[in-house]
């Protein structure tokens, strides 16, 4: 008897102790994070998970939310493998999570498909993503931190363009291969508009399905047109495929990559010896972002932060800033500070043109794309000059 | 006309994987009478035996292709004895549910394993390309392709001249009479089913070198292979290296006049053209 009122009565004492605890401490303020993680894009997505976790770590290390008495963040993962998931997804972060924001997608389809929930439901959406339609459409929740995918592809183009052009050999004939979703597709557009505005012969221009097995069909036709630089916008699969199958049949034309599969560390892995000195468009790289994020990033994964892990960090940045200023966990208040973002230090400052500033509709407008070029098992900035922090080895 | 020759040449080394991938899926079916949705996981399997050999044993996936296949044989002769037994005499919906769930399962446990990273082999042939008369040969294209050949050469003289063989295609042809020569059919049944999928499994290993594997790296040949074993003829295994070859020469010839991306769309055309005067595929029941 005595025993059991004992039990009681340490029952009601940890009970008390458990509800004192949690009012002490300020409650977790919730951000979702949509990536593929699993399925063809996983890849991408594990990389993405990494950089914005550590930005989660970094930001709660030093001292969470102060405008909500150091409250800390906590990611919410959802796993979306393909677009038709991505709706479902996000309505369940929601409404069962309550999520105050959401980070992600790094595949444009699948942010297009997650951006009509958040509109609809009003919680902001900071996303990596390129295609244009995220950003053409006037919608109010949706925020870009990276540049928009017709000036991906416009830029991967003109960089080179004007690399080589003052080596005296501007490109005359230049070959397009792009994966048929939105952000190939997207970023296409941009490469043809800016290629056919330099009148720059545009001899293979092909999209492709981004399942594909066999490369062999797009290397013919690169073969029978011998262009002077290929361009490539590919996911990861599709990127090996096509470099392998043009190095297989000894076609040595420089290939120019439109970021996604070019700039990851699978990519060199996959290729070994040959990935040096493939040169590809990108949202970030590693020499401009700030050093103790980078460093600590290589010492927990034990791989070098690619773009995609470096400019998710900074999509996590933003909200926690604009999380910050509302002082609240509303997301319609953190989409009115999110409108009004204007920063250029912390882990935000990483993105190229060091700083955030949206316009009315959610475009980022401090930003550019870069130029980064494999040398051994590292990406270097080599364009545009201002930022570069190496020479360009240009193709021979 | 160079580049047609290069196309067909290049769809013909295509085909013979598509054949060997396909000849499993055809050999279940003939045999057991189940379709089995789960065949291409069993290619994924094949994938990932292949590259764990590499990774840990540093064997190239094309030499290692007698233990990817032994690894799978026992595995696909376990979930025989074990699953497929008890489902054989069932409703056919008993059947379908029963692949497409272990379709599901496999391709979750491989994501638990080995994670949902794609893996890829490093090899020293891998980039490299023969020119023969104006023509290229992609290396690892051709390698795949005669180790598939081999594996068709082996799997005719298992069938035809070996006892076991002959079990199986007169288990195939009539059950009873089989019974009654005194052919034991369940094992008959089970050893058609660990080599059938083996079959496909080693289609995955060799096309390694220049294919990456994820978990989901079944789902881009399923509907392939079904293609294949339907344009051959359902349960013939001869069939299905003709449907094979079939596919991959009208994939790559109408990738030379059309965008890449209706390639497919040209197959499928095909395909209903085929169905619709010779419903029972390209070969008769062999």
């Amino acid at each position: 008897m005595k025993a059991r009122i004992f039990a009681k009565a340490a029952l009601c004492v940890s009970l008390l102790a458990v509800s004192v605890g949690s009012a002490l401490a300020a409650d977790n303020v919730k951000i979702g994070m949509i990536q593929p993680l699993s399925g063809p894009n996983s890849v991408f997505g594990v990389n993405c998970q990494r950089g914005m976790q550590l930005a989660v770590d970094m930001i709660n290390e030093a001292g969470g939310i102060k405008s909500l008495g150091g409250a800390k963040l906590e990611l919410v993962p959802a796993d979306i493998p393909t677009p038709n998931t991505a709706a479902q997804a996000t309505q369940r972060l929601i409404s069962r999570e309550k999520v105050s924001g959401i980070v992600g997608h790094f595949v444009s389809s699948s942010t297009l498909a997650a951006s009509e929930v958040t509109e609809r439901m009003k919680v902001p959406l900071v996303t990596f993503a390129f295609a244009d339609q995220i950003t053409e459409r006037g919608y109010k929740y949706s925020f870009q931190v990276t540049p928009k995918g017709t000036v991906f592809g416009a830029d991967q183009f003109n960089y080179i363009y004007d690399m080589m052009k003052d080596h005296g050999k501007a490109p005359k004939k230049i070959a397009i291969l792009y994966e048929d979703t939105a952000y190939g597709t997207t970023q296409a557009k941009g490469l043809r508009a800016a290629a056919q505005a330099k009148g720059v012969e545009i001899v293979v221009d092909e999209a492709y399905p981004l399942g594909i097995t066999d490369a062999n069909p797009l290397i013919n036709k690169i073969r029978a047109t011998s262009p002077d630089i290929v361009f490539p916008v590919s996911y990861f699969n599709d990127a090996l495929l096509l470099i392998r199958g043009m190095r297989q049949q000894g076609i040595n034309i420089p290939a120019v990559g439109g970021a996604a599969g070019y700039v990851i560390n699978d990519f060199r892995k996959g290729l070994g010896e040959y990935c040096e000195g493939i040169l590809s468009v990108a949202s970030s790289n590693q020499d401009l972002a700030p050093k103790d994020f980078v460093d600590r990033f290589e010492k927990q994964y034990g791989v070098m932060p690619t773009h995609d892990a470096i400019s998710h960090a900074v999509a996590v940045d933003v909200m926690a800033k604009a999380i910050e200023k509302a002082g609240s966990a509303d997301p319609k208040k953190i989409r009115d500070a999110l409108a009004e973002t204007n920063t250029c230090d912390g882990i935000a400052s990483a993105i190229p043109g060091k700083c955030v500033v949206f316009d009315k509709n959610g475009l980022n407008t401090k930003t550019f794309p870069i130029l980064v070029q494999w040398r051994g098992e590292r990406l270097v900035t080599v364009y545009p000059k201002d930022v570069a922090t190496s020479e360009p080895v240009l193709p021979q | 006309m160079l580049a047609f020759i290069q196309s067909l040449l290049d769809g013909i080394l295509l085909g013979g994987i598509y054949g060997v991938i396909s000849i499993g899926l055809s050999l279940v079916f003939g045999v057991l009478g189940i379709v089995n949705f789960a065949q291409a996981q069993f290619m994924m399997l094949g994938m990932y035996a292949a590259w764990f050999a590499w990774d840990s044993l540093g064997l190239d996936p094309i030499l290692g292709v007698p233990l990817t296949g032994a690894v799978i044989f026992i595995i696909g002769y376990a979930i025989e004895k074990l699953l497929l037994q008890p489902v054989l005499k069932a409703p056919p919906v008993a059947q379908i549910f029963l692949t497409v769930g272990l379709m599901i399962l496999l391709e979750n446990a491989v994501l638990l394993i080995f994670g949902s990273s794609f893996k890829s082999v490093v090899v020293s042939y891998q980039q490299s390309g023969l020119k023969i008369f104006g023509l290229f040969i992609s290396v690892p294209y051709l390698f795949a392709f005669s180790a598939a050949v081999i594996v068709c050469i082996a799997l005719w003289l298992f069938l035809s001249k070996t006892w076991f063989g002959r079990a199986i295609r007169a288990t195939a042809q009539d059950e009873n009479a089989a019974v009654l020569c005194g052919v034991n059919v369940k094992q008959v049944y089970a050893l058609t089913f660990a080599v059938g999928v083996a079959l496909t499994a080693i289609g995955g290993a060799v096309i390694l070198p220049y294919m990456t594997v994820s978990p989901t790296v079944g789902g881009q040949f399923a509907i392939l292979m079904f293609t294949v074993v339907v344009l051959g003829g359902l349960g013939n295994v001869a069939g299905a290296l003709v449907g094979g070859l079939v596919v991959g020469v009208i994939q790559s010839l109408s990738a030379m006049v059309l965008p890449v991306q209706l390639q497919n769309l040209i197959l499928f055309m095909v395909f209903i053209g085929i169905l619709a005067f010779k419903p029972e595929g390209l070969l008769k029941e062999a």
